[in-house]
Parts: C-alpha cells; structure tokens; sequence
C-alpha cells in the first residue's frame, strides 16, 4: 500500500516534471552539454592515440637510421633515442585532467636522465590554461549550477501560483524532497547517460562505468538534498538562489584555491632548476676528474663491473656513461624529494577534497579515467625503470668492450605501457 | 540633486538594508584583497628567485676554467624567464609554461617546470588571480547587488508611481546604471593600487592604467547587461535565474568551448613529433663533431681553394670549428623553421580561441588583461624566440673561437694524446661571450596593440546592452 502510494506519487511528478517548460530546458541543457563534451573528449582521445601510432612510427624510422651509421656500442647507445608513452583509457575522454599540463611522452635515451625526464612535450600553454570541457568539468561544476537554478524555486513557484498552503494540507515535507530528488536525479541521468553511451563505445570496463554512475548520481542527489535544505531556511527565491550560489562558489573556487595554496606552503617542493643544475654540474665535472675517482664513484653504485674499470685513453664511452649515471645518482636525492612532495601534495588535496563536492567528483573520474597525478608519477617511474633497462642493456657490452655486432641491436629493450585500464 | 542622482541614492539605499548585499560584498572583498596580496608576494618573490639563479648561471658559466671550446656548447647555459610586475594582476599563462630553459648547441630545448604541473591542484577552475577575480567573481557580485534594479519597483508595483513623478523611463535606467556602475568604478580601485606597485616595480605607468581601465570598462559593460536584464524581466526572480544563466554560459561553458574548439580547429604536433621529422631533415645537414663527412664535403673543398692548400692541416683556420659553424648555422635554419611551425600553430589555436570573446565577454576580458599584463602567449614565443637568440649568439662565439684558436691537427689528436688535448685548452676570458640574459616585458604601446581585438569586443559588449538600456527605458514608459 505504503510502496504503491510512493510509486503514485513519483510517476505524478514525474508527468509534472515534463510538463514544464523551464525543467524540459534544463534537461535539455545538461543532455546537450554532456553530448557535447563527451565528443570533445572523444575526439581528443582519438588525436592522442593517433598521436602515438605515428610517434610510434616515426620512432622506429629514425632509431633504425641512426643506428645503421653507428659501428660502436658507446655511439649506439648516444644516437638511439626511445618513445616513451601513456596511452589514454578506455575512460579517459570523460576526464581528460592533467594530461593537459603534465606529460604522457617522452623521448629518451642513455645520456643522464635528470637532463631529460623534466623536459615536458604538452599542449598549446593557453589553451592548458583554461582546460577542457570534458565529462569531469560538466559532472562537477555546472551539474551542481543546473540543479540549484533548476530546484532553488519550487517552493516559491508554488507559492506565487497560491497553491502552497492547499499543496502543504494534503502532503508535508516529503513531498519537496521527492520533487527536488526526482528532478536532480534527472539532470544527473542527462549529464550521465552520454558518458556511459561513450565508455560502452570505448570498451571501458563495468566498473569503471559503475564508479562514473554512482560519482555523477551521488553528486546530483547531494546538491538536490542542499536545495531541499536552503529552500527550507529562507521564502525568497531570489535569497536561496544567491546564497546557493555562494555555496557553490565556496566549494567550487574558494576552497579549493585556499586549499591548494595552503598545501603548497605546507610541502615546499626542491626547485626544478636546482635538479638540473646539479645534474649538469656534476656531469660537466665528469670530464675535468681523474677518471680512477669517476669509475671509483661508479664501482660503489655498480661492484659487478669493478673489474672493468681501467680508461686508457682520454676519451672512452664507459667513462662517458659512467659519469653520466653519477650525474643521475648525485640529483636522484632533490628528484626523489621532488617526487614525493608531488605525491604528498596530490595525497593532501585529495583528503582536502572531500570538504568540496565539485572537487571531489573530478579527482575521482580523474583516478578511474587514470588521468590523475597519479597515474602520471606511475608513467614517469616506468620510464625511468626503462631507461635503467637501457643501461643494463649496454654496461656489459661497453664495461666487457664487447666487439660490436650490429644484429643484437634487435634485442634492444622495447618501451611497453601500462596496460590501459 | 537631480533625479538621476536621486534614483541612484535610493537604490545605494537599498543595499545598505540587505544584508545580503553586505555579505557578498564582503565575502568578495576579502578575497580579492587576500588573493591581491598573495599573488603579489608570489610574483615578486619569483622574479627575485629568478633573478638570482639568472645571475648565478651567468657567473657559473664565467667561472668555467680553461678548455675546449666545443666543452662550453655542450656545457650549456640556462635562462630564467622572469614574470612581468603586472603579473601580479594577471599572472596568464605563467603557471603553466616552463620558466627555465637549457641552452646548448645543436638543440633547441622546451622551457621545464611549469608550476601548474607540480601545484595542489583541487579543481578543474583556473587558480585564482586578481585577474581571475575581476573576470569571473565581481560580475557575480554585481549581479547580485543590481539583478533587482528595475525588476524590484516592477514587482512592488513602485514602477508606475515613479513613472507618474514626471521620472521619465531614461532617467530611471541612467540612475540604476549609474547606482550600479558606482560600485563597479569603486571596485575597480584595487586594481589601480596593483597598478601602482606594478608601475614602482618598473613596469609600465601606461599599461598599469590600461589594465585598470579594462576592469572599469569590462565591469560598466556587466552592469549594462545586468540592469538591461533586469528591466526586461518581470519578476526579480526571472531577472537573476537569467543572469545565472547567463553568467554560467559566458564564464563556464563559453571558454571551455572555446578550448576545445581551437584545438579541434588547429591541430598542432607536439614537440616529440616536430622533432622526429626535424631529426630526418638534420641528418641531410649532417653531424657538426664530424669534419669528414660527406655533408660538409663542398665547405671543405672550397675552404682549401680559397686558401689554396691540399689538406686540412695547412688551414689558417682550424677546420673542424669552420665545420661546427657552419652545421650550427645550417641546423638553426632547420629549428627555426619547425619552432617557427609550432609557434604559428599555437598563435592560430589561440586565435580561435580568443574569437570567442564575441560570445562572452568574459573570453574578451581574459584575453585583453594578459595581453596587456605581458603574460600572453605571445609574450612566451618571446621569450623562447629572445632565448633562441642566446643560444645562437654563445655556441657560434664559441666556435668562431675553435676555428680561430685552435689548431687543427691538435683538434684531432686531443681524444689519444693527452698534450695535444691539453693545447686545445682556451682561456675562460674566452667565456665572456656569453651576453646578459634578462627578459623584460614590452612597451605599453605594443601591449595595447596586441589587447585592440579584445579591446574592441569589450566596447561592443558595453554598446550593446546599453543600445538594449536604451530600448528598455522608451518601453518602461509606453507598457510598464
């Protein structure tokens, strides 16, 4: 009985819901901005594995003519350079996120990292500035505006039509909660369905989408309940309407911001240019030292090799690599530091997070897009494990002066990704 | 008093009663003025920071002791791109372009370490700014104070008594404009005082006045929009849902189109994929450390007719340096060009981009305020283009002086033989080649030159709802 009545009740706002205009426009709002950002997205996602298809080419191309010229291990090892890429997920054109301003391509090879691992190949710096209109932005920032200026004045409409008081003898309170649950739940849905329609499309796994389902239909429901709630505290629509808006404003750009600043005051990162610097300097310094203090530096790092270390004449490649890896060991410290200050400084903004809605719903479509910080300091540690691969690939050939035979350049190490989630 | 001013009195009347009004306006005040203080105290703490390490780069490069001149071109330089003093209005694209670049021979580096990479990062919004502030908060403010300004008196039926008070539907609309402007102008006052501190920082006087100017104007034009809506509309309710509305689109929805409609429009390859195609062009030049090859095969031929001799050794000059500059020159010419690529294809994205701001008038403010703060992307090429500059200038300096210091059959013995190695050895007098690197912002003229476009849609965007005032007013009198 209880149960029928509530089915009632919900298919009758429901045919109130559509009848009016202004709620028919806002759905048709949130539909329409959802489309279109999910094509954009899509489209995006496209150029960029594009991108890496004919990187992926090219690198191959190149690799083989520089290294077809070349007639010693030490030269080989200098010329060939190696892409090294993270694909996007099946999701991520929901949520494009930092891989507008951090990099998802690199392309190394034997020299020092730390000289290379910081340059960074991103997009145009002014369109990085303002960021994309994907999923993630409409989920989380304009969902909550659509569903304030479509809810903030049910109580006033009726109001103004005079049916309030009868609407009030008939029913009580929960009538406002169904109404408003009803409609933001609706406007979640339309924001929702072209980002299932695109991840089914894409091949993105059930969980993934269920995660986007519940992320976008748990933010509607929370900004329909904090309507309810303002409609309750005030009569003047225009007074819910702007103090809504300033609570969105808060929790939207306020915190954030304040937030953001504080947990950089709070974990101060080592100057980039510092890194470098010292990676220079010591690598420079490399050429002008005793040789014996070089490879004696480098034996501490590498005892397999302390057998091999003899440099008879001025210039020798395993000198060569060997304080360039000490370039590498002497700046790993400040990296590592840098390193992990990005990580705390992501881990804090996260926990920050959950103070404001918006923020919350983007960080988590950017983790299950994997276009979060994380998933790019995940990126950056598997180059740097394939570089160390290049090394091992080289040492015993220049530490045992192998003679070179160009046909195990085959067995080159080959730069795989994380496999796409 | 006349009536335009007396209108205008009652509706500062008004505010003064709503608390509504004093809780915004101090909520946004505090902001702007905590947000004004930071970003000053960032800017001038960066440009000191920079300064310094511009410095200490430039006396480690000095300090470098004797040795061969090809060392030093490999050793590299690094420049630091230091913010302009209005960038503690509009810091623009600052955050998220490298600051530091690496100079060396044979390369043309990225700038690293743009701070929006490594930032605290909660939200997709841009960091807030001063800039960021006026471009999409104050309008909220004003909004919130004036979204009444004739929708009140309609709803509470003043409409028509003031209408019969000999008050003509005009001078109504001017007082609200006027009432609403007011505050607008006295926003704007922050603004001068960044100005200000900008202009005693060495920054341009004129352009300070011109970035103050674009608030007041950009902030008229809002209130016009605001006071045309508001008398357009029947109740105050409908007039501030539209202006909601209206404002989400215009801040929110429009730039991020915009974004995405420039990228689509023009795309552009990434550094790794111009360099890959580059890397097929640079092998035609041929490697510069390699004398013999066959690139540099004519040069060689036609240096030891010139000098009439048989074999390198007899040179006058050491041919292994005439090589190495003669690749660098060949290969800039190669950079230039894909630089120059990627560059246009940046500015076309960013044309796009900015076509916008005849959408919104909040595309147009952003665009004119970094244009005239230097912090633009045309402001970056600069500074990547005065590096570039650099870089030539030292590495061919320094090559000028292995080709003429030099000898030659030293040069190609030095990696057995270690006195020859250690006669290639150059004085570090020689490194004084290396200039003075600053990178300071430009004239104001040429700032306003390159903010006119957006300059001119934000005087549209002040015409047109005052053309819509306008209408508005005749209408007030004929249907009230």
């Amino acid at each position: 009985m209880m149960r029928s009545s509530i089915t009632r009740s919900l298919w009758r706002e429901w045919r109130f819901m559509l009848r009016e205009r202004a709620m028919r426009l806002w759905l048709w709002v949130a539909l329409a901005a959802s489309v279109i950002a999910v094509l954009a997205g899509s489209i995006e996602v496209t150029a960029q594995r594009t991108t890496i298809e004919r990187l992926l080419t090219a690198d191959r191309a190149d690799r083989a003519a520089q290294l077809a010229q070349q007639s010693d291990w030490g030269s080989a090892a200098y010329y060939a350079s190696h892409l090294t890429y993270d694909p996007p997920s099946a999701l991520a054109f929901a949520a494009l996120g930092e891989r507008d301003t951090m990099p998802w391509k690199h392309r190394i090879r034997m020299l020092a990292l730390e000289g290379q691992i910081h340059e960074a190949d991103v997009a145009n710096p002014e369109l990085a500035l303002v960021g994309r209109f994907d999923l993630a932005f409409v989920a989380a920032f304009l969902l909550p505006l659509l569903v304030i200026v479509a809810l903030h004045d049910l109580r006033a409409r009726e109001r103004q039509a005079g049916r309030f008081e009868l609407l009030m003898s008939l029913s009580d309170d929960r009538l406002w909660a169904l109404r408003s649950g009803l409609r933001g739940m609706a406007i979640g849905v339309c924001v929702l369905l072209p980002g299932l329609v695109g991840g089914v499309l894409g091949g993105a796994p059930w969980a993934a989408l269920g995660v986007l389902a519940a992320v976008v239909l748990l933010h509607a429901a929370f900004w329909s309940a904090v309507c309810v709630v303002a409609a309750t505290a005030a009569r003047s629509a225009a007074v819910v309407l702007t103090a809504l808006i300033a609570l969105w404003w808060s929790t939207a750009v306020l915190l954030p911001a304040v937030a953001g600043a504080a947990i950089e005051r709070a974990v101060p990162l080592p100057a980039g240019g510092e890194i470098v610097l010292l990676q220079r300097e010591t690598v420079n310094d490399g050429w002008d030292l005793p040789k014996e203090t070089t490879m004696t530096a480098f034996v501490t790092a590498y005892p397999q090799w302390a057998g091999h270390t003899a440099v008879a004449r001025p210039f020798e490649w395993k000198w060569y690599y060997a304080f360039q890896e000490i370039g590498d060991l002497r700046a790993a410290p400040l990296s590592e530091t840098r390193r992990r200050g990005i990580a705390e400084r992501h881990r804090l903004a996260g926990r920050w997070a959950w103070a404001s809605p918006p923020a919350l719903v983007e960080r988590a479509l950017q983790r299950v897009a994997g276009t979060d910080v994380d998933t790019s300091q995940r990126y950056l540690g598997r180059v740097r494990d394939f570089h160390a691969s290049l090394r091992e690939f080289h040492y015993p050939k220049l530490f045992r002066d192998e003679p070179f035979e160009p046909g195990r350049l085959s067995d080159l190490p080959v730069y795989g990704p994380v496999r796409p989630r | 008093m006349s009536a335009v001013q007396r209108i205008a009195r009652e509706e500062w009347r008004q505010w003064s009663r709503s608390r509504l009004a004093w809780v915004s306006s101090a909520l946004l005040l505090l902001v702007l003025i905590s947000t004004a203080v930071l970003t000053l105290l960032q800017v001038a703490q960066e440009t000191a920071s920079r300064d310094a390490l511009q410095r200490q780069a430039h006396d480690t490069f000095l300090s470098q002791p004797a040795r061969h001149p090809h060392r030093m071109v490999h050793y590299g330089h690094y420049v630091f791109r230091s913010p302009s003093p209005l960038a503690a209005f509009d810091p623009g694209l600052e955050p998220v372009t490298g600051q530091t670049l690496f100079l060396e021979g044979h390369r043309q580096n990225a700038a690293m370490f743009a701070a929006a990479a490594t930032g605290a990062r909660l939200g997709g919004l841009p960091a807030l700014s001063p800039a960021v502030i006026y471009q999409l908060f104050v309008p909220l403010l004003l909004i919130v104070l004036g979204y009444g300004a004739v929708a009140r008196e309609r709803e509470s039926a003043t409409l028509v008594p003031l209408l019969m008070q000999r008050v003509s539907g005009g001078t109504l609309i001017v007082g609200k404009l006027w009432a609403l402007g007011a505050a607008a102008l006295l926003l704007t006052l922050p603004v001068a005082v960044i100005g200000l501190w900008a202009t005693v920082a060495g920054d341009s006087g004129w352009a300070a006045l011109g970035v103050t100017a674009l608030c007041a104007v950009y902030l008229l034009a809002w209130c016009a929009i605001i006071v045309a809506v508001s008398a357009a509309c029947r109740s105050r309710h409908a007039a501030l849902a539209a202006l909601a509305a209206l404002w989400i689109a215009a801040a929110l929805v429009i730039p991020a189109v915009a974004v995405d409609a420039a990228a689509r429009a023009h795309p552009v390859a990434g550094k790794i994929d111009a360099d890959l195609r580059m890397l097929a062009d640079l092998r035609a030049v041929g490697d510069g450390h390699d004398a013999g090859a066959p690139a540099f095969a004519r040069l060689r031929a036609e240096l030891l007719e010139r000098y009439g001799v048989d074999r390198p050794e007899d040179l006058p000059v050491n041919l292994r340096g005439v090589v190495a500059q003669h690749a660098e020159a060949e290969q800039k010419r190669v950079l230039d060009g894909y630089a120059a690529g990627q560059m246009t294809g940046e500015a076309a994205q960013a044309r796009v981009a900015r076509r916008f701001g005849w959408l919104s008038p909040v595309v147009a403010f952003a665009t004119a305020s970094r244009a005239l703060a230097g912090t633009d992307l045309d402001n970056h090429h600069r500074f990547l283009r005065e590096a570039e500059a650099l870089r030539f200038s030292f590495v061919q300096a320094l090559n000028r002086i292995h080709a003429e210091q030099l000898v030659y059959t030293d040069d190609i013995a030095r990696s057995r033989d270690v006195d020859a190695e250690r006669r290639t050895r150059v004085d570090p007098s020689a490194w004084r080649v290396l200039e003075d690197f600053r990178f300071g912002p430009t004239s104001a003229a040429a700032r306003l030159q390159a903010a006119a476009p957006a300059l001119l849609m934000l005087l549209c965007w002040l015409l047109l709802p005052l053309a819509g005032c306008a209408w508005s007013a005749r209408r007030l009198e004929t249907s009230p």
